[in-house]
């Protein structure tokens, strides 16, 4: 089951790194993968490692790009932007792949940015959402993943739907740039919409004991919470919220999925909602259906956890994309690919994917616009709002 | 000042576990002089066990509890009879390396085995908290509570009133004396080690549906427990109890009160405070240590 | 432990033929691994100071490292800090790397002093627990005092570093082949410092109180002033190490505080051999190199207790480390003797 899986993956990987040594280099092209397979994220990266590997053996078996196979160098990071940096340098100075993937959180992604530059090998970014990583000025950068800013704002069209409407926001965010920057975009959006905002609190990333910030955030008479964090850190939050009896009612971002609480729910009647951006619940609301029925039957043929859909479609939807380019570049080389990731418009998972330019000028970054959904979780089922 | 009953509360819960932790370590601290480096490796284990056992065979989990119990003895005694038993343990330096070895292997082997990604224990009991005035408790961990408390208990009268306990405790005062009437020195050593893993481990088991289980998760446990060790005095079973009751109690406070931040760090500036002002511990009468 | 000494040219033959790499094999990748394994050396020789030839067990060497990396990183990049009771924000500019680094070199050896005055009260197991208390506090700190050092958001863009030659200014050294040669500048000065504070007066005091402490002080030796010394100059290096590596790696997190550095450093002297020259640099080509030879070809976990196992079967078989069994065929009388445990308790 999952220790048999993660026991192949750790030998799949183990024999594509292998022959990641450059011998056979002229027969595949290939692809770096940065993603946190450890450490304190190590569940929302796997997903999206799994997800890109899905999508490599999907484009394989319909014949490869530009007649060659694809191959993934996947490379740990370790949950620690260090490491997304030595992976990266692996990744460009030892395999030299002509395009990488990566590298799950923002301060990772951010940590890498100065390399890519360095080096020139442009870069595809499928989870992080800091508003910096596209206004910094780096021409390698194109994003798949909303920012928070956009997330905020698709979800604010939907705030006419909730009920009971929120009036007071509290926030509890992981402290690194992808919490903080959540919560400021969040912030942004209530105040625009004359909702109060409350108490923010904050948790280490690898925090496990979240008591003493729930504590704090019991009395303050808010509606609503606000948790942004990975999927080990949302279980723990919304577990600990029950069963201090927190009033608050629960919204996650990022969409990352608790899916720990499907088979241990939290206490009886609490429900929590999450956004996400891709709902394997209900794969025939996608935008695009076919694509994410071939993602999901993959995915499911393989027997990962349903949820994990989640977050895999992002490592789908990336490799999708890069591939794309490498065929209208018609050569696997960093600066013809990244000329060509302007041009590409694929039918992704989540909807349609194409680059729009942001970013100081002359230095532009680019950036897709995705679709957001809302998902209830209640006594261990799910409903899709 | 109506979270401060909250507070205690979980702090209570914490610290039983706290003092399990540290109970085991100050036996072999204090006992065999070994710096036991490993030591958060048995909890982690005993979560491990807790896990494979419940997830995956299916086993109940006050079972699984025992269960582990029993895989942390076993894994205890063999580490001392592999590494421990013919060595010169007054080469304190060498042990400690050779705990940090056991360390390094142990943690791998369950990244290897079990993969990074970290696991949940589902519990037994209901999700629904107690509700007593202005606290809530979830049930598990009142039955945390509970188990550590009965466990403490019964070690307690296992030292003091067993002859066990009296071959254990002549050994600590007296090495070479206790040879002379008899005891059986080895014996001892390797159940000693045994005993201290068992209950690192039953700690991690009674943790892992509260928390989640993780291959790192041992790191923070060991220094803590070490904390515990230097707060109670080494050696002192009495002192390892309080100083687990009194770091988590520390802990809570201090994270509810001044900072959610620091929470973690505090038992280490505890360490450095009592080791400049009273470095025996709070609890044991003044010794020489420098 | 002398048989370095005792050829300057086998030493002198080594460093050329290191210095020569980068010309002979160009591979920007594999400079900068051996450049990385390099400021291990450099940190492991600095904990052989303490552990080696002072005897004592400090686990907490990584945060003169970390102070070292992020004092030199946060000087070379600039920082405004708001303190309660100073009315403006305390701002310092951005210095020139080699300022920056000796800043990191300085502070660091500061607080190896601090420690020096406050650990050395105690011995045995309780110092290890508070060296390692120490590090853990240092790393709490760099998470938690976000507004100085970023926290889990790393300190990023770090300016490579710089070399600063009379007549020539300040060089910018980006390639990898220079920061190698700097990280080796730093390993030989190191490598010597040691070796010349080991053979003085100052490092027979050392060894005398690493043999028998109550002996030495009763002979005169002013224990807590030598251990100080070694306290401070263990500090003052690994804090180079630290600064190097944050200009050659160019981004720093809370992380770099990690026990596992610890662990490595400590590896690396004992594999190696505590108490020798020798021995840091051998454990610190090893442990630094062979990762990357298995990189891809073994997972992480596997390499891991491959390691922790190797670490186990020398300390059963080889105590003394690599260097020590090599020579020792070579002197008559034997290398060192065992350590005088602190605490009650002796052979079984």
């Amino acid at each position: 089951m999952i220790s048999i899986q993660s026991l192949r993956f750790t030998l799949v990987g183990t024999a594509m790194a292998a022959f990641a040594v450059p011998v056979l280099a002229q027969e595949t092209i290939k692809i770096g993968v940065s993603e946190p397979l450890t450490g304190s994220v190590a569940a929302s990266g796997t997903y999206v490692t799994n997800g890109a590997r899905l999508a490599a053996e999907v484009i394989n078996r319909k014949g490869g790009v530009l007649g060659k196979k694809i191959e993934l160098v996947i490379e740990d990071n370790k949950s620690n932007p260090r490491e997304a940096v030595n992976s990266a340098e692996k990744l460009i100075l030892k395999d030299k792949v002509p395009v990488l993937m990566g590298a799950w959180s923002s301060t990772f992604t951010l940590a890498v940015m100065p390399k890519l530059m360095e080096y020139g090998v442009p870069m595809v970014v499928e989870t992080a959402s800091s508003g910096k990583i596209t206004t910094a000025g780096n021409p390698w950068i194109f994003r798949i993943s909303p920012t928070s800013a956009m997330e905020a704002s698709a979800f604010s069209k939907k705030l006419a739907g909730m009920s009971p409407a929120i009036k007071k926001v509290d926030f509890l965010s992981v402290n690194n740039d992808w919490g903080l920057g959540a919560a400021a975009a969040f912030k942004k959006t209530f105040e625009d919409n004359g909702i109060t905002v409350g108490r923010t609190e904050t948790m280490a990333p690898d925090a496990t004991d979240l008591s003493a910030q729930l504590a704090a955030l019991k009395g303050t008479g808010a509606d609503t919470l606000i948790v942004t964090s990975g999927i080990e850190q949302l279980t723990l939050a919304i577990r600990q919220a029950g069963e201090q009896r927190l009033p608050q009612r629960i919204i996650t971002t990022g969409g990352s999925f608790p899916e720990p609480l499907l088979t241990s729910p939290g206490p009886k009647g609490y429900a929590s909602q999450h956004l996400l951006f891709f709902a394997p619940w209900e794969p025939q609301r996608a935008v695009y259906p076919e694509v994410a029925k071939e993602f999901s039957d993959a995915w499911t043929e393989r027997k990962y956890d349903l949820p994990g859909q989640t977050e895999g479609f992002r490592g789908y939807d990336a490799i999708l994309t890069i591939v794309e380019a490498i065929r209208i570049a018609g050569k696997a080389e960093p600066a013809a690919i990244r000329d060509a990731l302007w041009k590409v418009k694929v039918k992704g998972v989540n909807g349609d994917i194409a680059f729009v330019k942001e970013g100081p000028a002359g230095k532009e970054s680019g950036q897709n616009e995705p679709s957001v959904y809302i998902v209830e979780l209640k006594d261990g089922k799910v409903a899709v709002k | 000042m109506d979270q401060f009953l909250q507070h205690l509360v979980n702090g209570l819960v914490t610290g039983s576990t706290y003092a399990l932790l540290g109970i085991g370590l100050t036996l072999i601290f204090g006992i065999m002089k070994v710096v036991n480096m490993a030591h958060g490796e048995l909890y982690t284990l005993g979560a491990y066990a807790a896990y494979g056992f419940v997830a995956l065979l299916g086993v109940n989990y006050f079972a699984a509890i025992f269960l582990s119990a029993l895989f942390g003895l076993a894994v205890g005694a063999v580490i001392e009879y592999l590494l421990l038993r013919r060595r010169n343990l007054a080469a304190m330096d060498e042990v400690m390396l050779i705990m940090i070895g056991v360390m390094i292997v142990l943690q791998n082997a369950e990244l290897l085995v079990w993969g990074g990604v970290a696991k949940a224990v589902p519990s037994p009991f209901s999700q629904e908290p107690i509700v007593m005035g202005g606290v809530s408790v979830s049930p598990t961990r009142v039955f945390v509570l509970g188990t550590a408390v009965v466990l403490l208990v019964s070690f307690y009268m296992l030292i003091e009133k067993s002859r066990l306990g009296l071959a254990m405790r002549a050994t600590f005062q007296d090495k070479d004396a206790a040879k002379i009437v008899g005891v059986n020195v080895s014996r001892i050593y390797t159940l000693t080690f045994a005993l201290g893993s068992c209950l690192a481990a039953v700690a991690g088991a009674l943790l892992a549906p509260v928390f989640v289980v993780s291959p790192t998760m041992g790191d923070l446990a060991s220094l803590k427990a070490f904390a515990i060790v230097i707060l109670g005095g080494l050696g002192n079973l009495l002192g390892a109890t309080l100083g687990g009751f009194a770091l988590a109690l520390i802990e809570e406070f201090g994270a509810g009160y001044i900072s959610t931040a620091y929470r973690d760090a505090i038992g280490f500036l505890v360490i450095l405070v009592v080791m400049v002002a009273r470095p025996q511990g709070l609890f044991t009468k003044k010794e020489r240590v420098g | 432990m002398n048989a370095l000494r005792s050829s300057p040219l086998l030493f002198a033959a080594c460093v050329l033929a290191l210095a020569l790499l980068p010309v002979l094999w160009p591979d920007p990748y594999m400079l900068s691994v051996v450049a990385s394994a390099g400021i291990f050396i450099i940190a492991a020789i600095s904990l052989n100071l303490l552990l080696g030839f002072t005897g004592q067990l400090s686990l907490g060497h990584v945060a003169f490292f970390g102070i070292g990396a992020y004092t030199s990183a946060l000087l070379s990049l600039g920082f405004d800090l708001e303190l309660p009771g100073l009315a403006q924000a305390l701002v310092v500019t951005p210095k020139p790397v080699w300022v920056a680094f000796g800043g990191g070199i300085f502070v660091a050896g500061l607080f190896g002093w601090l420690i020096g005055k406050l650990a050395f009260r105690v011995r045995g197991a309780y110092f290890v627990i508070v060296t390692i208390s120490f590090a853990q506090v240092m790393r709490m700190v760099a998470i938690n005092w976000v507004d100085l050092t970023e926290g889990p958001m790393a300190l990023n863009n770090i300016p490579p570093l710089t070399l600063w030659l009379p007549g020539a200014g300040t060089i910018d050294l980006v390639s990898k082949s220079s920061a190698y040669w700097l990280v080796l500048a730093v390993a030989v000065v190191s490598y010597l410092l040691v070796a010349a504070l080991v053979h003085s007066r100052v490092g027979r005091a050392m060894v005398a109180l690493r043999e028998n402490e109550t002996l030495a002080r009763s002979i005169g030796v002013t224990v807590t002033d030598y251990l100080r010394i070694a306290a401070i100059g263990a500090a003052a290096i690994g804090g180079a190490a630290g600064g190097l590596y944050a200009h050659t790696v160019r981004i720093i997190d809370p992380d770099v505080f990690m026990f596992m550095f610890t662990i490595t450093m400590v590896i690396m002297v004992i594999v190696g051999g505590k108490g020798t020259l020798a021995g840091p640099v051998v454990g610190g080509l090893l442990f630094g190199l062979v990762p990357e030879l298995l990189r891809g070809r073994l997972t992480p976990e596997v390499q891991w207790m491959l390691y922790g196992v190797l670490m186990i079967v020398i300390l059963v078989f080889m105590p003394r480390g690599i260097v020590p069994a090599l020579t020792r065929r070579r002197k008559a009388r034997p290398a060192v003797v065992q350590p005088v445990a602190r605490m009650a308790g002796d052979t079984r």
